[in-house]
């Protein structure tokens, strides 16, 4: 089943989730990052843009900035208000952190499951004269190893559809958010339900089901459930936004540059995991096209003093 | 990893009343020398659980680096005082940002489940039990 009712029952991750995902991670993160660079999420574009490649880095670079002008994080210039510690949670190897902690001069932690990715961002901080502002580890977001209210900023870039717990997942963005901090989720959900719906439509959840299955992801939600979530976790400010429509050009460029000379011979020599996750490509763009997936960001605040 | 992020990491383990500070065990530690910038130092200090940080250099085997006591901001911040071998903000960027812990373990003070440093990076996954 691929859709979820508001109130969740919380679930034990299905077995193998989690070594599934650090192992989709370890084996493809080189191939991604050798033709796309080192942020692994979509490109924020003027809806309608027609985008060449070359445009694609700067619209990855684009979207970090939208979700933070989204959520109204302060900007740099403001020495008192911007954020000094930040989190990102599912943080691949690293992009977000290093662009974020280079900033606003912050200090980053990255939590991911896969130490393939968690080595090489390491490295990139080093090469880049980041290491002493940027950290990465290998740990699990929905038992996040920090103490509570540690982080100005807490950042989710497409990795809220990995998490098999997303009441957990996000009371955890909360228990790490300091007091007056900002929690910026960008993430994959399903549409909302109508009120007369108890779930999706079986072809919807089909397809749901292929996605699920080669990018191993867990059961999807709505933005609504995000909502309700937040709500539930008496959290502030809670906004949302469908950008759908602003990340239309990424799931083609992807395509295109798999099929490229260099992107087939990486896939070639990658493994079967990041093959399939390749093939199942053109699903997401269907996905989007029937309004069945939502590019969706939520955006709220820890209550307190700010 | 460098004793800043130690200073970060918590244990979650069921059963663990704070999980803080983490013991550190450290088989393979390096130092590598970084420039002292006093105005990054400044920044982090508010942050920085100074008992948790002279815990870490101790457990390195390093009680000389270190006061049990935080020294005085006038004293760390003082002029000139980068320029002095052996001055307290000497100490604390080295105990910060100098010491890298290779291969080690991390202990949670209230359970004792270890987790692994390898190749410089913490390893903070659970088991399914231990949630």
């Amino acid at each position: 089943m691929a859709s979820s009712t508001t109130a969740q029952a919380p679930a034990p991750a299905p077995p193998g989730l989690k070594e599934g995902i650090a192992g989709l991670y370890d084996e493809s993160s080189g191939v991604w990052e050798s033709i796309w660079g080192d942020h692994m999420h979509h490109g924020f574009y003027d809806s309608g843009e027609a985008a060449s490649m070359a445009d694609h880095r700067r619209a990855q670079i684009r979207m970090i900035e939208e979700a933070l002008a989204f959520a109204a994080v302060p900007v740099a210039d403001h020495e008192e208000k911007k954020p000094k510690t930040i989190v990102d949670v599912g943080c691949g190897i690293g992009g977000s952190s290093r662009y974020l902690a280079k900033k606003y001069g912050a200090q980053c932690k990255g939590i991911t499951l896969s130490p393939v990715q968690a080595e090489r961002g390491n490295a990139l901080a080093a090469a880049q004269g980041l290491s002493d502002q940027v950290s990465l580890q290998v740990a699990d977001a929905l038992e996040q190893p920090f103490p509570d209210g540690q982080f100005d900023l807490v950042w989710s870039m497409e990795s809220g559809e990995h998490m098999p717990d997303k009441s957990k997942f996000v009371s955890e963005l909360a228990r790490v958010a300091a007091p007056g901090g900002t929690i910026i989720i960008v993430t994959w959900c399903h549409r909302n339900l109508e009120p007369s719906e108890s779930s999706l439509k079986p072809d919807e959840l089909n397809l749901l089901k292929r996605i699920c299955d080669a990018y191993y992801l867990p059961d999807w939600c709505s933005p609504s459930d995000y909502v309700s979530i937040a709500k539930s976790l008496s959290l502030e400010d809670i906004k949302t936004a469908d950008w759908s429509e602003n990340v239309a050009p990424f799931w083609p460029a992807v395509i295109k540059s798999a099929l490229t000379w260099k992107g087939l011979t990486s896939l070639l020599t990658s493994g079967w995991k990041t093959i399939r996750g390749a093939m199942v490509m053109p699903l997401m763009i269907q996905g989007y096209k029937k309004g069945l997936i939502k590019f969706t960001i939520i955006t709220c605040r820890k209550p307190g003093a700010s | 990893m460098r004793l800043l992020t130690h200073n970060m990491l918590a244990s979650n383990v069921r059963g663990a009343t704070t999980g803080y500070p983490l013991k550190l065990e450290a088989a393979k530690w390096v130092t590598k020398e970084v420039e002292l910038n006093a105005d990054f130092i400044r920044g982090l200090l508010p942050k920085i659980d100074w008992r948790a940080l002279v815990a870490a250099t101790r457990a390195l085997g390093l009680p000389e680096l270190l006061p049990e006591e935080q020294p005085a901001e006038e004293e760390i911040f003082a002029e000139g005082a980068a320029e002095v071998e052996g001055s307290a903000i000497r100490r604390i960027h080295h105990a910060l940002l100098e010491i890298h812990v290779q291969e080690g373990s991390l202990v949670c003070p209230d359970t004792s489940r270890c987790f692994p440093i390898d190749k410089g990076i913490p390893n903070m996954m659970l088991h399914e039990d231990e949630v």
